[in-house]
């Protein structure tokens, strides 16, 4: 806190300074670390392997680094932002700093907004380590797809893990104890990571529902929207994902990419809006 | 309409003015028919620079020979071009703007008579391209021809082969048409043609005897389509992104005899479909080929039994080799001798380096079998359930599905014969220039990005 707690100052103020200390509080702490190492070694490997498979016969034909990456991405990134976002409120309240940080003239929303915002820092510096190291091998290797699929593949990276780090805070804000808000992200990823996606997997072969609705469920489970936002992104054509693909590229060409803008963006508002609504709401811990 | 009026004058003047022949007759008048009424039974007949309007009929044995492309112009209607006699040859025309009518078959050269070589025309804006019907022993070279900017159902064929013997087609550019299709017609050769943007790159109806080697068919709906037909070659042919909603780069249905062999079949939705193929028991080989990030490299029918398949290169294809609907392959050999085929989701071990796996290749995925039976599925690819199912499927026997066809003898190393070098030069797809440099710039951003953040935390 480099402002005295006599002078109140701007919400956006207060805000940025929270943020601050959240990200350097991130960036200190393991969990930063191991994430960050886990998905840069992850995502490196993922290129060099493709970029070296194939034969050498100049074969990597349909994006198949961006195909590993998103696949890498839609595991460990939401990880990440899910068990930051849990961890944060939920740690503090434990170890009594919660209501010493409220004891300032700082206002709840603040509190949220500030610690959202610098997660997302940390998350940010996190994601553009790994596809800054990515990129540098798609550099040296020609075989690889281009750059500028890896720099889509980022922005929409982030935009992902700003709405998991949402639904993190979320959590971390109904929680009492860490360990109860950590339990409550792992298992809300795989909800999102698997279970979703099983769950529509056994609903399309029992029901056999109709392609609009496997799409629409696609479209409302944020994994499966940056999936589908990446793949065309990067010029793979969207066939590849059969005839709900086929669909998207005949009905939806060009309002993909603003209806998955859309998902996302209600993915990265809702659940942290809430949080702080919440936090806002409940008494003082 | 000005220019073209402008271009007749000049090639009216442009006649007076050229030498004559004493062996040839030369023309430059707008009249071709009058030209072709006087000369003689083997004359060449040499047409200078203009536009002359169609439908030149050609009912004696000439050779047509247009020097500096001449122009024959349809302005939208009927057709150009009609040989009505054997031995003719059309030689170095522009012909363009046929008519639209599908009824009528419009068309650029439509001949109705054997022996005929048309040579080095750049046919466009045509309905149908090159017709030939019951034209046996011509010769089809150097052609180019492009079709009408239409939906697909209303155009016609770039180029059609009807009961003509013997033919050879070489050489060939054919694009924005339908089909370059044979019917009936027994010992084509298609050696080194292009198509590119049509429905079928070559489709043959009941055509025995052909050999297609050499092509490139890209980016067609379907590369190209064998039917009903026996004794077939198809070698060294590159047929890529061929992607129509049923799109193959190769489609085999009730052929014999075939040996399709040395190709490289990229990026098309299917690399090769075959529907009761050997329709008769005999030579039925896939072999040497390279069938590469195709979404699914072999499609198969169950009815499809006696095929050799082996000495491919199978590279990152969604799906290598399945069955379509329910059954398995095992009526065909994946192997030929102790050599199968290169697999690169082979998982296995070469232990005493002779190049052959010491595992079979017997490939399990349990989310394929289920696509299989739910196509809507794949809308989950690249996605953590799909490891997750194919990983339970290989953890637990139970839920094991019986693989759909067994490589004894899975190759570690690319067979002989298929060099990556051989790939790499025909093909190589376009690469983005400058890319390299987009991405160690981004690096260096992000780097620097991260440091930046780095440094903003660590103030406090």
């Amino acid at each position: 806190m480099s402002s005295s707690p006599l002078r109140p100052e701007s919400a956006l103020a207060n805000t940025w300074t929270i943020a601050r200390r959240e990200l350097r509080d991130a960036l200190r702490s393991r969990w930063f670390a191991l994430n960050t190492a886990a998905f840069v070694l992850l995502g490196v490997g993922v290129s060099f392997l493709s970029a070296s498979a194939g034969g050498g016969g100049g074969l990597s034909g349909f994006g198949r680094t961006t195909a590993g990456l998103v696949n890498l991405v839609t595991l460990v990134v939401p990880l990440m932002a899910l068990t930051a976002g849990a961890g944060s409120v939920a740690g503090e309240r434990e170890r009594g700093m919660l209501a010493f940080l409220l004891s300032q003239p700082v206002s709840r929303v603040e509190v949220i907004a500030g610690k959202w915002l610098g997660l997302a820092l940390a998350l940010a510096a996190s994601i553009f380590l790994g596809f800054g190291l990515c990129a540098a091998i798609v550099a040296t290797r020609a075989n690889a797809d281009g750059a500028g699929a890896l720099v889509a593949l980022a922005m929409l990276s982030l935009f992902l893990a700003l709405g998991m780090l949402g639904i993190g805070l979320l959590i971390s804000v109904l929680s009492r104890r860490t360990s109860v808000a950590t339990g409550l992200a792992v298992f809300c990823w795989l909800l999102l990571a698997f279970a979703t996606d099983l769950g529509l997997m056994a609903g399309t072969l029992t029901w056999k529902l109709s392609i609009q609705t496997i799409l629409a469920a696609c479209l409302a489970n944020p994994l499966q929207v940056f999936k589908i936002w990446s793949l065309d992104a990067a010029g793979i054509p969207l066939d590849v994902l059969g005839p709900v693909g086929q669909y998207t590229m005949d009905r939806l060409p060009n309002a993909l990419p603003w209806i998955a803008a859309a998902s996302l963006t209600l993915w990265a508002i809702v659940p942290g809006a809430s949080a702080a609504l919440l936090f806002a709401r409940k008494p003082a811990a | 309409m000005i220019h073209i009026a402008l271009a007749c004058l000049l090639a009216a003047i442009s006649a007076r003015t050229l030498p004559q022949p004493s062996t040839t007759t030369s023309t430059g008048a707008g009249d071709l028919g009058a030209l072709i009424a006087a000369a003689q039974p083997g004359d060449v007949v040499r047409v200078s620079p203009g536009c002359y309007r169609g439908v030149v009929t050609i009912d004696k044995p000439l050779t047509l020979e247009g020097i500096g492309r001449p122009v024959i112009e349809g302005f939208g209607r009927g057709d150009l071009i009609l040989v009505t006699a054997p031995g003719v040859t059309v030689r170095g025309f522009d012909i363009r703007a046929t008519g639209t009518d599908l009824d009528k078959e419009n068309c650029g050269i439509r001949v109705l008579a054997p022996r005929a070589v048309i040579e080095n025309n750049h046919l466009d804006d045509v309905l149908f391209g090159i017709d030939l019907r019951g034209a046996p022993d011509s010769i089809v070279r150097g052609n180019i021809v492009g079709g009408k900017n239409l939906d697909i159902a209303r155009r016609g064929d770039g180029l059609r082969i009807w009961k003509s013997d013997r033919t050879r087609i070489e050489d060939n550019t054919l694009h924005d048409g339908r089909d370059a299709v044979l019917w009936y017609s027994t010992g084509v050769e298609v050696r080194g043609n292009r198509v590119e943007r049509c429905r079928y790159g070559f489709h043959l109806m009941y055509s025995h005897g052909v050999r297609i080697e050499r092509n490139e068919l890209v980016g067609n709906s379907v590369g190209l389509y064998i039917m009903y037909s026996d004794t077939v070659d198809v070698r060294d042919n590159l047929i890529a992104r061929n992607r129509g909603p049923s799109g193959f780069g190769i489609g085999l249905k009730e052929v014999s005899d075939y040996r399709v062999e040395r190709n490289l079949l990229r990026e098309n939705c299917v690399g090769i479909y075959m529907d009761d193929a050997p329709f008769r028991p005999g030579a039925a080989e896939i072999c040497g080929n390279v069938i590469a990030c195709n979404n699914t490299a072999m499609s198969v029918l169950p009815n499809s039994k006696g095929n050799t398949i082996a000495g491919n290169a199978f590279f990152d294809n969604l799906r290598t080799v399945t069955p379509l609907g329910r059954g398995d392959l095992y009526d065909n050999s994946f192997a030929r001798g102790e050599a199968g085929n290169f697999w690169s989701d082979y998982i296995g071990y070469d232990e005493d380096g002779d190049g052959v796996g010491e595992w079979v290749h017997e490939p399990v995925a349990l989310f394929s079998e289920l696509m299989e039976r739910e196509p809507r599925l794949a809308v989950l690819r690249f996605s953590p359930a799909e490891q997750a199912i194919d990983f339970v499927a290989r953890a637990i026997p139970a839920m094991r599905p019986g693989p759909a066809f067994v490589d004894e003898y899975p190759l570690t190393q690319l067979p002989s014969g298929i060099a990556g070098a051989y790939a790499a030069g025909r093909t190589g797809r376009e690469e983005e220039e400058g890319m390299g440099a987009v991405g160690a710039a981004f690096a260096a951003l992000a780097l620097l990005a991260v440091s930046a953040l780095a440094a903003l935390g660590g103030l406090s």
